[in-house]
């Protein structure tokens, strides 16, 4: 199954892929509403939003896991090299 | 490229030390030394460190095979859910199977290195990412009551948890706390998140 390169999110319906296109390396989630694949700093405030939002965690410690989760993903590689 | 079979022996090697070591751990925690991993699979101990220069490394390596498997898992079952319970259901499937490594997980954590406590933010991560979108779209239709989405979050997971981490007080040793505490569980959750019209 294909993984978003973005977030690693496994995609496997169409509806997964950014702009419905199962072409794309990339999710739903982690595209602009132009198809287009966010940035990093978006990406990272995002998720940083997304982990207070669901897991009420403290902000900084929220920052740090963004960072380590996308520092594992295939489209952030050259950001922690 | 063909991969000659020193090479698959070099990879069954490797997947031999972390199954071994999933097992180990599993059972006897996360300070168990090397060289009971090495005896129990079958491998000298140097071959432990030629695959795995320290422990952190072969702990780190396992962790982030674990959360992809329980990631995976969450997220093909969670998908499907449409209703908070089906995905209550559905979670604590995915924690039966991975039942006792997920325990001492969850009771080791905060002792573990940094790379090792991240791995269980992001396997919460994923399981909060299917919550989420399940509950607050109950929380729309008016089904569930107006909290916080981390509050409903880690209430049902605090609550789990705590059957999990004191399982000797639940249940025997080979008896799964999620098998015999699951359906109690969601009801009880499902009981004090609905709102009072909604709750069967």
């Amino acid at each position: 199954m294909k993984k978003c390169i973005a977030c690693g999110m496994p995609m496997e319906d169409i509806s997964d892929f950014a702009a419905n296109d199962p072409g794309k390396d990339y999710c739903v989630h982690c595209s602009r509403p132009d198809g287009e694949m966010q940035s990093f700093e978006e990406k990272k405030e995002n998720l940083t939003r997304f982990i207070v939002r669901t897991q009420g965690f403290d902000e900084n410690a929220a920052r740090k896991i963004a960072e380590d989760m996308m520092r594992k993903l295939p489209a952030w590689k050259e950001y922690f090299d | 490229m063909k991969i000659s079979s020193r090479q698959i022996q070099k990879q069954n090697t490797r997947k031999k030390i972390i199954d071994t070591a999933y097992r180990v751990f599993s059972e006897k925690g996360f300070s168990v030394p090397s060289s009971v991993i090495a005896a129990e699979a079958g491998v000298s101990h140097g071959s432990i460190f030629a695959h795995f220069p320290t422990m952190n490394d072969l702990l780190n390596s396992l962790l982030s095979d674990f959360g992809d498997k329980i990631g995976t898992s969450l997220h093909v079952l969670a998908k499907k859910c449409d209703s908070v319970e089906n995905l209550l259901k559905e979670h604590l499937k995915v924690l039966e199977e991975y039942e006792a490594f997920y325990s001492r997980f969850i009771s080791e954590r905060d002792r573990l290195p940094d790379e090792a406590k991240n791995a269980f933010a992001m396997i919460q991560s994923t399981a909060a990412f299917h919550f989420s979108s399940v509950i607050e779209h109950e929380i729309e239709k008016g089904t569930v009551k107006k909290l916080p989405t981390h509050i409903l979050f880690n209430t049902w997971l605090g609550l789990v948890h705590y059957y999990l981490m004191n399982k000797d007080f639940f249940s025997d040793s080979n008896v799964s706390v999620i098998k015999r505490y699951g359906p109690e569980l969601i009801s009880a959750y499902l009981k004090l998140i609905k709102n009072e019209s909604e709750v069967y």
